[in-house]
């Protein structure tokens, strides 16, 4: 994305009506969720599905300022999820939430039916880029291997058996070039990769990913998608923090749209629609600015 | 060298690289204003400890000064914690205020016992070797400093030994830490009784203030020379003990205060890295600025030539007398130019004209093509 670079703001309805964005899919990779959303909307009646993450009654406030009201949300395994909504909406604070690093005030999450504590081994989590100092001493090749930190525990030191899985991680995202660089010297895209890589070394079954295209070039932009499509055909379940609304078609199969409570969630064919974006972005739509119009 | 001579240094060195090792988690967490507040928010702690047990060395001095050390980081973080105040005046206010209950205690109770406000604040090497440890029927074991420091010093190491990773990850990325559930609170409050313990432990020997010089150089130091975090730990334990010999000898050839000379050869020595330095120092960066500069001055004069090239202006475009006038440049400066791109074999001359070579069109070519 590049902000700043382009002037060009887009409506959007025209935009994504006129370039046909709303075409239903044809293929049926997943018919059993897409016929349990579509038989019903209730609460309850797909309760012998196994959900990757259950989100009931989400409530989070910083001080007493909600941030997040009440936000139910059922992902079913496998799927590759988009969390979109308006700056501020809560898409972060929904992902720490899941990961049990904001308190909520009121609700619960559960992974595979277990709290999150139970099931951190199997959570593979992507902060966003910005979130930790880029100067800090330390190379490419350990900073991957951080994702392993978690299988060790405590004390317990990585070795070459941690380095070699950072290695095919790194292999994965296309940066085995870089292993003894220090971290200051990537760019954005290369510094995104190094992220993947470490929340693929974890070998998670569920992976939360907090704007994993920020700042990075249309190039790393396709070989990060090809990732989560490929995390997804391995059975994984991917979920995404999104900013472009322009690809969430192109790129997931279900999304979900957020502003401070849940507006829509489901696969994109049905949650993904005019109104519903109408809901979420209220009158800031008709100004949202595309990152695609200089790509 | 006398043996209280060799002591002192001892006691410097083994001072040094224990403040070094947690001052490189405090420089890298930014955070070495709190080692500032922790210094001088312990006197409090130490002040009523001495009223407890009426000595300067128990371990009470250093349990009570460690408790108020993370009291003050408590505070600090409760009074951020509010929104109302932002993180370095929370600092600013609490550790005065701290301060001062210990100046206040000082002057209401200890006008006649034996607890020097200078001593305090400004340690006093010298005096340390007097010091002496009495055990086992022996009445000179060495200095009571010595131990103790001594001490402190196997307890930073074995606590960065051992958590070196959580360490390491909570530092770098405390979110992802939480996450994987190494509590970064935790690891928080423990390197913060570390920083307490060794303030301390090390206000004997430098005092309170100078301390802080001990904390934050070496770290800073090491920071520039290394992009390894192992590396940086054991640089700035290397930098802290030359630190420590420097000034020892530094105060013992002009006869000044110890402590004084430590924190100031801390300063020299970090200047004179952060100059020689490759790559990151400031000698090392002004002359990639000259350079970048005769290497863009030599593209545009290549660029000049090549656009003119083979067309009927070139003869007076490229005309060596000429070219000042038509890039509108100093002619000293377009003399130099010259020079540095005819020394590069980017340009050649031919009579009175200056042709590209080869080398120097390829160079337009790609330039132009970026």
């Amino acid at each position: 994305m590049s902000y700043g670079t382009s002037n060009e703001w887009f409506p959007y309805y025209e935009q994504a009506f006129s370039a046909g964005t709303f075409s239903y899919r044809t293929g049926n990779e997943l018919p059993d969720y897409e016929q349990a959303f579509s038989d019903n909307g209730v609460l309850g009646m797909q309760a012998s599905e196994q959900k990757a993450i259950q989100v009931t009654d989400l409530t989070v406030a910083y001080q007493d300022k909600p941030v997040l009201w009440d936000i139910d949300l059922d992902v079913p395994p496998g799927v590759l999820l988009a969390i979109v909504g308006p700056n501020g909406a809560g898409k972060t604070t929904l992902v720490k939430a899941i990961l049990g690093l904001v308190r909520p005030a009121a609700g619960n999450v559960l992974i595979y039916d277990k709290p999150y504590e139970a099931q951190r081994r199997i959570v593979g989590y992507v902060p966003q880029r910005g979130s930790v100092d880029w100067d800090f001493p330390t190379s490419v090749l350990d900073v991957v291997t951080m994702g392993c930190y978690g299988a060790l525990g405590w004390i317990r030191r990585p070795g070459r058996r941690e380095r070699e899985l950072a290695m095919q991680a790194l292999e994965k995202v296309g940066m085995e070039a870089y292993t003894t660089r220090q971290i200051s010297q990537l760019s954005g895209g290369q510094q995104q990769r190094v992220f993947l890589a470490r929340a693929l070394v974890q070998d998670a079954t569920v992976y939360l990913m907090d704007e994993p295209f920020q700042g990075v070039d249309a190039t790393t932009e396709r070989a990060i998608v090809t990732l989560l499509q490929e995390l997804r055909a391995d059975g994984k379940t991917v979920v995404v923090v999104h900013h472009d609304l322009q690809t969430v078609t192109d790129y997931f199969d279900w999304v979900m749209l957020l502003n401070i409570r849940r507006i829509a969630s489901g696969p994109v064919d049905e949650a993904f629609t005019s109104d519903n974006l109408r809901e979420t972005y209220g009158g800031r739509l008709g100004f949202m600015k595309t990152d695609k119009s200089d790509v | 060298m006398e043996t209280s001579q060799i002591e002192i240094q001892l006691i410097a060195i083994v001072t040094a690289v224990a403040c070094a090792l947690p001052g490189v988690f405090l420089v890298l967490r930014r955070m070495t204003l709190m080692s500032d507040a922790i210094s001088h928010a312990i006197l409090p702690g130490i002040v009523i400890a001495f009223f407890l047990t009426e000595s300067l060395s128990s371990p009470l001095l250093i349990l009570a000064a460690a408790g108020t050390g993370v009291l003050t980081v408590v505070f600090v973080e409760l009074l951020q914690r509010t929104k109302l105040v932002k993180a370095d005046a929370a600092i600013g206010l609490t550790f005065p205020a701290l301060f001062s209950i210990g100046v206040i205690l000082i002057s209401r109770f200890a006008g006649n016992v034996h607890l020097d406000m200078d001593a305090v604040l400004l340690g006093e090497l010298a005096y340390a070797p007097l010091n002496k440890l009495q055990a086992f029927g022996y009445d000179d074991l060495g200095p009571v400093s010595l131990y103790v420091m001594g001490m402190i010093l196997v307890l930073n190491l074995v606590f960065i030994l051992v958590f070196y990773k959580e360490l390491k990850l909570v530092t770098f990325d405390a979110s992802l830490a939480a996450a994987l559930g190494f509590a970064p609170t935790v690891i928080h409050y423990g390197l913060m009784t570390l920083v307490s313990v060794t303030t301390v432990g090390a206000f004997d020997a430098v005092g309170s203030i100078l301390v802080v010089a001990l904390i934050a150089g070496p770290p800073v130091t090491a920071y520039l020379m290394t992009d390894r975090l192992s590396r940086m730990l054991m640089l700035s334990a290397l930098i802290g003990s030359v630190n420590a010999v420097s000034g020892y000898w530094v105060a013992f050839l002009f006869d000044v205060s110890i402590a004084g000379s430590i924190a100031t050869m801390t300063l020299l020595i970090f200047g004179f890295v952060f100059l020689v330095v490759p790559n990151r120092g400031l000698i090392a960066i002004a002359r990639r600025h000259a350079r970048q500069k005769w290497e863009f001055a030599q593209t545009m004069l290549v660029i000049h030539l090549f656009n003119h090239e083979g067309l009927p202006e070139a003869e007076a475009e490229s005309a060596i007398d000429g070219l000042h006038e038509h890039l509108s440049w100093d002619p000293g400066f377009t003399n130099q130019v010259v020079r540095y791109a005819l020394n590069n074999r980017c340009v050649s001359r031919k009579e009175t004209q200056l042709i590209l070579t080869a080398h120097g069109r390829t160079i337009a070519q790609k330039t132009l093509v970026q």
